[in-house]
């Protein structure tokens, strides 16, 4: 019958620093992977006034900060619409075409109607709706 | 002279310098093969322009501040009223250009002259780790202006990134620091950029000529033959191939000088993340990769695009481990050079593309817009291409 071989005395203790400098090591480890995770950006990201748009004519438009992103505010005969003005392809600002009724994409010829469906290029997706709020002649904005 | 032997004597009285001589003198005086001439400089060219990038960017650092209030007008500062200011942004500007050139160049005389075959792969290796880390300088510096073109440029490469599959968002939050490109982007492309990089630059520049000087510089013989030649018949590093480098290094001091004087690098305009600058390209070092990746669209587009741009350097890291055969000749090994050629000329190719992509171009007397994938459209006279122009086209006067 084979016993099995007892652990010495100095085994025991390699065993020992090994885990306790695992240990050591990852309680120093965590805290600075979890301090390069970036904060929160600040800037308020619902109910932004958009500075301006009351004197904005039919047909034209205006950007405004919203949390950290930029959105496009256009004012229509009927109101005010806003989407998000980052291009759904690679995060360029798109820009309001009152000829042609479009938002247009400087950085690769893409363009979104004023729903802010994809008309041509290469989005993969829609420009993002912003809710829009008229109080007392002010425009307010919120995402969704 | 006196005064020479107490100094040195000091020394020899405390260490053993007579190993440290002995080890200095081997290395200065080593034998290259016998066909070391002057395709051989690109390397001490690279290094040389590392360390004009190290000095020139600590004198840059004595005026630069790296918060999106004060960069732009810091650089601004430094151009125009410090002391030979636009010389040293100058010659940074350019040098990274050309170090990545003179790395390139190294590259292709490696890769032709079958000099990363056994026992030099992890020379190879450590050397494609270079040029990743250096055109990783080239992305990291560009932002630092807080310009215009730099906002944006960040922009989409940092946005590509979120084009990776399960954790692409996660990354690109981690690139930017948050979710746009903000403060926090260009502190850590600072961090990245003056301390980081340089670390494992010159960690990696350390490791690379160790292994170079350990198996010495390849010969033209093939893989299971002896290497050895005869001593008398090698060229001394000090002073023959020393004085060719040297003189290829004052040619490339003139030429950094005149191009800093010459062509300069526009300062821009500030940032302004509401408004974007039409057609943004990113440095020619990057076109390739851009203007790959517009060729793949649809819901899996971007993510085989980034496979598809990843894949040149990783083929280039494991190229050795790949390409077993013994001979090094290049007239000997015809499909790695045709794989080769073909990956030059292509990656020229796709370059060009990107560079005149959106924009007109005049073929013999006929103009013809390009569009965004490269293909050409005839223009009528007086017709303009397509495309929108960002800040042109502006009709609507409450934009800002």
């Amino acid at each position: 019958m084979q016993y099995k071989q007892k652990t010495s005395r100095r085994g025991f203790l390699d065993w020992l620093i090994g885990l306790c400098s695992a240990i050591s090591g990852a309680a120093m480890t965590i805290p600075s992977l979890m301090y390069l995770w970036p904060a929160a950006q600040g800037g308020e990201s619902s109910n932004v006034e958009v500075p301006g748009a009351e004197n904005l004519s039919v047909g034209t438009s205006t950007k405004v900060q919203v949390g950290p992103r930029a959105v496009i505010v256009v004012r229509g005969r009927d109101g005010y619409v806003a989407f998000s003005a980052v291009c759904t392809h690679l995060g360029c600002l798109v820009r309001w075409d009152p000829g042609k009724k479009q938002f247009l994409c400087p950085c690769h010829a893409a363009a979104f109607d004023d729903k802010g469906q994809v008309v041509s290029g290469p989005p993969p997706g829609p420009l993002e709706p912003y809710k829009v709020k008229e109080v007392s002649g002010k425009v307010f904005v919120s995402s969704i | 002279m006196g005064w020479q032997r107490s100094f040195l004597g000091f020394f020899d009285a405390r260490f053993d310098t007579d190993t440290g001589r002995k080890l200095v003198e081997k290395q200065v005086f080593k034998r290259l093969p016998p066909h070391t001439g002057w395709l051989h400089v690109f390397a001490s060219l690279s290094l040389f322009l590392f360390i004009s990038q190290t000095v020139t960017g600590i004198l840059l650092l004595m005026y630069y501040r790296p918060t999106p209030e004060a960069a732009h007008k810091s650089i601004q500062y430094l151009t125009g009223e410090v002391q030979f200011g636009w010389l040293y942004r100058q010659v940074h500007a350019w040098g990274a250009t050309l170090m990545i050139m003179a790395l390139l160049l190294h590259m292709c005389r490696t890769y032709f002259m079958g000099a990363y075959k056994k026992p030099r792969e992890l020379t190879w290796v450590t050397g494609v780790l270079l040029f990743i880390v250096t055109i990783t300088f080239g992305f990291t510096g560009y932002l630092l202006p807080w310009n215009q073109i730099a906002f944006w440029a960040t922009t989409v490469g940092t946005e590509s990134a979120a084009k990776v599959p399960f954790i692409g968002h996660w990354l690109q939050y981690f690139l930017r620091g948050g979710d746009v490109v903000a403060g926090e982007t260009l502190s850590r492309f600072f961090v990245v950029h003056v301390i980081i990089l340089p670390w494992v630059l010159t960690g990696l520049v350390g490791l690379h000529l160790f292994l170079m000087r350990l198996n010495n510089l390849s010969s033209s013989k093939r893989v299971d033959e002896s290497e050895e030649f005869p001593p008398e018949t090698g060229i001394p590093f000090f002073p023959v191939h020393a004085a060719k480098e040297v003189s290829v290094l004052i040619l490339l001091v003139a030429v950094l000088v005149t191009l800093s004087v010459l062509l300069p690098w526009e300062i821009g305009e500030p940032a302004d993340p509401l408004s974007t600058p039409s057609h943004i390209k990113p440095e020619w070092y990057f076109l390739p990769s851009y203007q790959l990746l517009k060729y793949f669209e649809g819901p899996y587009g971007a993510f085989i695009g980034i496979i598809a741009c990843t894949v040149p350097f990783v083929l280039l890291i494991v190229w050795p481990f790949v390409d077993r055969g013994k001979e090094r000749h290049p007239r000997k090994r015809p499909l790695a050079v045709s794989i080769g050629l073909v990956g030059l000329v292509g990656a020229l190719f796709l370059g060009w593309l990107g560079h005149v992509s959106e924009t007109d171009i005049n073929v013999f007397g006929q103009r013809y817009h390009i569009d965004l994938l490269g293909w050409p459209h005839k223009l009528a006279d007086g017709e303009e291409g397509g495309g929108h122009d960002g800040a042109g086209g502006e009709s609507a006067p409450g934009e800002h």
